[in-house]
């Protein structure tokens, strides 16, 4: 768990039951939050400012936040791996509609973001007389089942289908930005290591299509000589 | 405004610390004289816990790496890029430009792809060849030992190759190919497009005991904190500074070089961006190295007496001749890549194969040429990943849209399976290309601003043209499939806008006539004895070829002859 889900959970309560926390908790105020909820990822000055601004403010209500939430864990659904919340995609959301809500993103937050959430309970209505958050879960898959995919004979996709895609596309991203988002799809970088070529399974897998070759492959850095200090003769040959 | 003068006299001041500024601050420390290293931005050290951006997940960023603040993401490592707060420039009507500026120490250098290449001997003398554009006052040989010196001080990997206009150098072995670069040789190789491992300043060995060796993150763009790539901060300055003989000034915009009644420089003035105050400090000789745009504003900005339309502009050719690299580039999708098992393919930051040009331009209906480079494609997730989850399932005839399980396996299935490729070419110096003083418009220090003026003529668009055709074949003969459209002839066949690349060069061009040059071949004002330029500035063209190598290897050169101008005490 990092150091956002610790405080995340302490915050819900569901870690850590001391007294000391307790008291911590129910004397939460923005100062508090500002300085627990603070990403650290190299920013400038200027860059940090802008950041804790947005991370202190609300744009969505909270029956938006859960809206979103509810619509995220449709478009993909928990798994062995975690959920929307473990992934924080309601957090994206919620950062990204003041982040984008300039007048040169033309308003992001307020006319897709919000937008989307005001038709999608428009069609809920339409449908099952209530809004998104009180339809069932198949109630809202019938919905989807309409608005997900185009409709090749319309050079214009309806708004809803639009707003949906724009949705889609968030949640995807959000989710495989994440932690568990990122081990589910079983990137395995980012961390130091030694590259020596592709593995050998992995080249077997591709015999007869593509190949190393000899030639190329002996003028690669023998990587057992990588710490030695570097010396060359006089025609740029290297010679340790 | 009030000057505040309060600093002592130094041997040379040093105006911006990117890949000029910092080989000059390096070579003239070097050599024991007292310098005043000016930059416009704050200090930044790659190894800084703070500033650092380095193995970050994008989680990390509560806009997980998304491009607001920066125009590459928020892990990119430059502090700035096509617009600054509250520094403007303006543009002429119908014309286009797009200036990058990176106001920390070190400039750009912390955030480039570390392609190290040098220009080769037909690249100094192209109008010998096909009649256009100028020559450069030296040739290869000229140059030839300061790369040399370069690439055995800093390091790039690659390969003998024996190719006339790539010339070999001292080189570290490159990294092994990655799995879609294999397809690329395949491709190329069945195209008649040479292909051969790349060039980057990037330590595949070790070359010295105070810098690391690569760990293979894939993240030079994040400015390496073991200084296993190259950056001017971590490989110059910040080890300069140890030595005593240098004052940095960071945060501080130089605005112009003073001139005394005679018309030499006497040193520059500046604004402190923490007050916004003037100063001034004193040198005996003035080196600019505040990128080719930049030092070019300056000296328009330096009017007197004696050079009543700016500094070192006798000739008016100040601004004139500015030019990009050509750019454009196509996403491949390989079908034999799908489903792929997944594994650490990050690599170093950048490709580990190329192609180097390889056509004869007497057969085209282009001058000059182009080089092919290779995205990485088995990259780690940040904004935008996965915005159009299953956008492939069209190739196969399969429904796109949907969500659900089935929409999170699609991601997975095609998860590294394009492989994006792209051009870069040599343009042609045109006069009419140029930046010059907007005499309506001030930045937020009150400096008048650049206006800018560029076209690409057909040169430009016919090659562009020519890459296009090229990446269809490749795509083809890699097993693949080009995506989207090819653009079209009303679209420039997508050429990029001048700028975009970040090679902007040419604002100072060196030469022997001083009416049709602002430089000399020593990089030295023609006009005044003490004022070098030594960004890209006086580039006479830029090559197909990235231009920091030839940037450091002239300015180096021209710091030793700055050292023995002064032994001689002829400055």
């Amino acid at each position: 768990m990092d150091r956002r889900d610790t405080i995340k959970n302490i915050l819900l309560g569901s870690i850590g039951s001391s007294v000391l926390l307790e008291s911590c908790v129910s004397s939460l105020d923005n100062k508090v939050l500002e300085k627990i909820w603070e990403y650290q990822y190299g920013r400038t000055p200027e860059e940090k400012e802008r950041d804790d601004k947005f991370l202190n403010s609300s744009f969505f209500s909270e029956s938006e936040l859960k809206t979103i939430e509810k619509i995220a864990n449709i478009v993909l659904p928990p798994n062995e791996f975690g959920d929307i919340n473990d992934a924080g995609v309601v957090e994206m959301f919620e950062f990204i509609a003041k982040d984008w809500s300039t007048p040169a993103h033309n308003k992001y937050g307020e006319n897709v973001l919000r937008r989307a959430l005001i038709v999608f309970d428009e069609l809920c209505i339409e449908k099952f007389d209530s809004k998104l958050l009180d339809c069932s879960e198949s109630q809202i898959k019938v919905l989807f089942d309409e608005i997900s995919y185009e409709d090749k004979s319309l050079k214009d996709q309806k708004e809803s289908v639009k707003l949906f895609a724009t949705y889609r596309g968030m949640i995807v991203t959000a989710y495989f930005t994440s932690e568990i988002g990122i081990k589910d799809l079983g990137y395995k970088g980012n961390t130091p290591n030694v590259w020596d070529g592709v593995p050998d399974e992995v080249l077997e897998q591709y015999k007869g299509i593509v190949s190393y070759d000899k030639e190329w492959i002996d003028k690669c850095v023998d990587q057992s000589k990588r710490g030695d200090i570097a010396e060359w003769d006089d025609k740029g040959n290297l010679i340790t | 405004m009030e000057i505040i003068n309060n600093s002592p006299k130094y041997d040379v001041i040093v105006v911006g610390s990117g890949a000029g500024g910092g080989m000059a601050t390096k070579i003239l420390s070097d050599a024991g004289l007292k310098i005043a290293l000016v930059e416009a931005g704050p200090y930044f050290d790659p190894a800084n816990a703070d500033q650092m951006t380095q193995l970050k997940w994008p989680w990390e960023s509560p806009r997980r790496g998304s491009g607001t603040t920066r125009a590459f993401g928020d892990f990119h490592m430059s502090y700035g890029d096509w617009e600054v707060d509250g520094e403007p420039y303006t543009i002429e009507k119908d014309t286009s430009f797009r200036w990058w500026r990176s106001r920390m120490l070190g400039g750009r250098t912390n955030h480039w792809g570390r392609i190290s290449l040098r220009f080769g001997p037909k690249d100094f003398k192209s109008k010998d060849y096909d009649g256009l554009g100028e020559n450069w006052p030296i040739s290869y040989e000229d140059i030839k030992p300061y790369y040399d010196k370069l690439d055995k001080l800093i390091g790039v990997f690659g390969t003998k190759e024996n190719i006339f206009n790539e010339p070999d150098g001292f080189f570290l072995p490159p990294p092994k190919p990655r799995l879609h670069e294999l397809f690329y040789i395949k491709g190329a190789r069945k195209s008649g497009v040479t292909v051969i491992p790349s060039r980057l300043s990037i330590l595949t060995k070790r070359i010295n005991n105070t810098r690391g060796v690569c760990f293979y993150c894939g993240q030079c763009d994040r400015s390496c904190s073991a200084y296993a790539d190259f950056s001017s901060s971590s490989c110059y300055v910040i080890p300069s500074l140890k030595g005593g003989t240098v004052d940095l000034f960071t945060d501080s915009m130089v605005v112009e070089v003073k001139t005394d009644k005679n018309g030499r420089a006497t040193g520059v003035s500046y604004i402190n961006k923490k007050n916004g105050r003037e100063y001034s400090i004193k040198g005996k000789i003035v080196v600019l190295a505040a990128s080719a745009c930049s030092s070019a504003r300056i000296l328009l900005n330096s009017k007197s007496k004696a050079h009543p339309n700016g500094l070192g502009n006798s000739s008016n050719l100040i601004g004139k001749y500015l030019h990009d690299t050509t750019g454009t580039g196509r996403s491949i999708f390989i079908p034999e890549l799908i489903n792929r098992k997944t594994y650490n393919e990050d690599g170093v930051g950048g490709m580990h194969v190329y192609s180097p040009w390889w056509l004869d331009n007497k057969k085209l209906d282009f001058p000059r040429g182009y080089h092919i480079e290779i995205d990485r494609s088995f990259t780690m997730p940040q904004y935008g990943f996965g915005y159009n989850p299953n956008e492939f399932n069209r190739f196969f005839g399969l429904k796109v849209g949907g969500y659900g399980d089935k929409l999170r396996q699609d991601v997975k299935k095609y998860y590294g399976s394009t492989i994006g490729i792209s051009g870069r070419g040599e343009a042609i110096p045109r006069k009419d290309n140029y930046c010059e003083i907007d005499p309506d418009t001030k930045d937020k220090w009150g400096i008048p601003v650049l206006k800018f003026r560029y076209k690409w003529s057909d040169h430009e668009i016919k090659q562009v043209k020519h890459m296009h055709d090229t990446f269809e074949e490749l795509a083809y003969n890699m097993g693949g499939i080009a995506l989207g459209n090819k653009p079209t002839k009303e679209q420039n066949y997508g050429i990029s806008a001048p700028g975009e690349i970040i090679h902007e060069v040419g604002t100072t061009r060196m030469g022997d006539d001083p009416y049709k040059s602002v430089v000399n071949k020593y990089e030295r004002l023609h006009d005044v004895d003490n004022v070098y330029v030594v960004d890209g500035g006086p580039f006479v063209s830029q090559a197909d070829k990235n231009p920091t190598w030839t940037i450091m290897a002239l300015s180096w050169r021209t710091s030793e002859h700055i050292i023995d101008q002064l032994k001689k005490q002829n400055i």
